[in-house]
């Protein structure tokens, strides 16, 4: 049976949102829009947590 | 089946996962490349945290930034379209005091928001200029105008007493 390409892919596209909400967090924590830093941290924090299950999904396929 | 077939089926004793090796075999397989990436994104969330923290703290109002009354310099000494470098709030954040008129003044913290080079005052050209990557900035806002620099100068603000220039406090931005 193939394996399919889909997790990996997925798992690149969470690092890449990783990446972004990262550099917003920081940014908008220059800015002084504490609001929006609190978000892009909560965000980074809900995408670990993803990352996790779609490894487990992937890799038990 | 020769020796050196042997040692390569043979498994030590401590290695019970991955005890066969094939020819031109991956060293990074899809497990291990998809276990990075996770540990990856958690090294990202794990970065953020101490980001928001401090936004959560500010958010609260424990913040508690208060600024000292510092004296820059006498109003007689900076001549029009001259500048005097000074560091507040503390000794570690370089600063630029710029007189533009008679009674037009402005001051900024002078590292660039690109990559911290130290910001000059061009009086020729009328702005200030980060000479390390060209970064512009407009003397009356602070915002950059060209260059990589993306966020304006922190302006720094200013009262006058007896004569003499202080900074009183740094502004928030206002975007």
């Amino acid at each position: 049976m193939k394996r399919s390409a889909l997790p990996v892919i997925a798992l690149c596209v969470v690092l890449l949102l990783n990446i972004v909400c990262t550099q917003y967090a920081v940014n908008t924590f220059f800015y002084e829009k504490y609001d929006l830093t609190l978000l892009f941290t909560l965000a980074n924090l809900i995408l670990f947590p993803l990352s996790i299950v779609i490894y487990r999904r992937g890799s038990r396929s | 089946m020769n020796e050196k077939q042997e040692e390569r089926v043979r498994p030590s004793e401590e290695n019970y996962t991955h005890n066969i090796s094939k020819p031109n075999e991956r060293k990074l397989d899809r497990r291990s490349f998809m276990k990075t990436m996770v540990g990856a994104a958690g090294v990202f969330a794990v970065s953020t945290l101490p980001w928001g923290a401090m936004a959560a703290k500010e958010l609260a109002g424990f913040g508690g930034k208060t600024y000292p009354k510092t004296k820059i310099a006498d109003v007689s000494a900076v001549p029009v379209n001259g500048s005097v470098d000074f560091h507040y709030p503390s000794d570690h954040v370089s600063a630029m005091l710029i007189r533009l008129g008679e009674n037009e003044w402005r001051a900024y913290q002078n590292a660039c928001t690109h990559l911290k080079c130290p910001v000059l005052w061009s009086g020729e050209e009328r702005r200030l200029v980060c000479p390390c990557h060209h970064g512009f900035f407009d003397v009356k806002t602070g915002a950059p105008t060209a260059g990589p620099p993306k966020r304006p100068l922190p302006e720094i603000e200013l009262s006058f007493e007896n004569g003499e220039i202080y900074a009183t406090g740094v502004k928030r931005y206002e975007a």
